[in-house]
């Protein structure tokens, strides 16, 4: 490998850590917005549940995948609304690797919730 | 000449029954600024967001160091060293520069706030930001990522004559440390003064211009046969 090839596996190398992204503003940015989709996810579920006679915060597999993919679409949709994806992009990020974490809070949120909700 | 890093070879490209695109070619050098120039409309946003994978193409070939690419993506190609700037605001409007900055390698540059002159807005809200400040806050995030290959879509575009300046001193400080960079624009007079190579582009066909440095411009620009 040349001096030149050398720089430029340095500088590939040099792109975004995950470590780095998920302490990043602009990760912590992502995960205060979906929290309120989450808040607004689960509202809308809870008056659902109580409208058909269930537990409102129990833990459906089935309701919270709805529910994840309303709060994931929603927060894709105003990150390619502001061009950010282009952002990330440019950091080697995809999307869907940068808000894998959310799916982690989604789960543990829920997860909670249904404990406490018990 | 050093081969390119990134081509774009025979890109053809029709939306709606509309020619956009009909046989462009355009690539990038190292240490080199190779511009794109063309009246609005001629294709190139297009043709750049092709070779970065925004729009896929009808034909033609997407070529990283030679090899052709099946489905170019940005992410990948900016983990390759690639940067693109968009013809569009990018930044996150609620962050401020500095906040970006956590997303930089720890070893980018420490004096791109000073080649572009945006000390004075680094801790304000991107969304505050005038259009020129704007611009010049993209190009400053994007070469602290320390591209080997810059693709710009009107970097120049709607900037006042220091920041354009600016801007220009950014591209060549960029070029001589070895970096490819292809960037769009439709003034030609600014084009002389910045670019090493050019790329006309009209009705979605490109050539190579030689002497466009020297030559009179109506030689070589618009200067197509129809």
């Amino acid at each position: 490998m040349d001096t030149t090839r050398r720089r430029e596996r340095t500088q590939i190398q040099a792109h975004v850590s995950f470590g780095a992204w998920l302490s990043s503003p602009l990760f912590l940015s992502y995960l205060r917005r979906f929290v309120l989709l989450w808040i607004a996810g689960k509202l809308a579920n809870a008056a659902t549940a109580s409208v058909i006679g269930i537990s409102p915060f129990s833990f459906r597999a089935g309701t919270e995948l709805v529910i994840l993919l309303f709060e994931l679409g929603a927060l894709i949709a105003f990150i390619k609304r502001d061009n950010e994806d282009i952002l990330l992009g440019n950091v080697g990020l995809r999307l869907s690797v940068a808000l894998a974490p959310l799916v982690f809070v989604h789960l543990a949120l829920s997860a909670a919730l249904a404990m406490v909700a018990r | 000449m050093n081969a390119p890093i990134l081509a774009g070879d025979s890109i053809t490209l029709a939306l709606g029954g509309r020619t956009i695109l009909a046989s462009a070619y355009a690539d990038a050098v190292p240490g080199a600024i190779t511009a794109l120039v063309g009246r609005s409309g001629s294709g190139k946003t297009t043709f750049f967001k092709i070779l970065v994978g925004e729009r896929v193409a009808d034909g033609g070939q997407v070529r990283w160091r030679g090899a052709p690419l099946t489905r170019p993506r940005l992410p990948v190609l900016a983990r390759e060293g690639l940067f693109y700037h968009p013809d569009r605001a990018w930044l996150a409007r609620h962050l401020s520069f500095n906040d970006h900055m956590a997303l930089c390698p720890r070893d980018g540059w420490a004096d791109v706030v000073e080649v572009f002159g945006i000390g004075g807005w680094t801790g304000r809200r991107v969304g505050t930001l005038s259009e020129g400040e704007l611009r010049l806050t993209e190009l400053s995030f994007g070469f602290a990522l320390q591209p080997v290959v810059a693709v710009l879509d009107e970097p120049f575009r709607g900037l006042e004559p220091l920041h354009r300046e600016q801007v220009g001193r950014g591209l060549r400080e960029l070029a001589d440390r070895g970096a490819a960079i292809l960037y769009a624009d439709h003034d030609v007079e600014s084009v002389r003064r910045t670019a090493d190579r050019l790329f006309s582009m009209e009705n979605g066909m490109s050539r190579i211009v030689d002497g466009f440095k020297t030559r009179p411009l109506h030689e070589w620009y618009h200067a197509w046969p129809h």
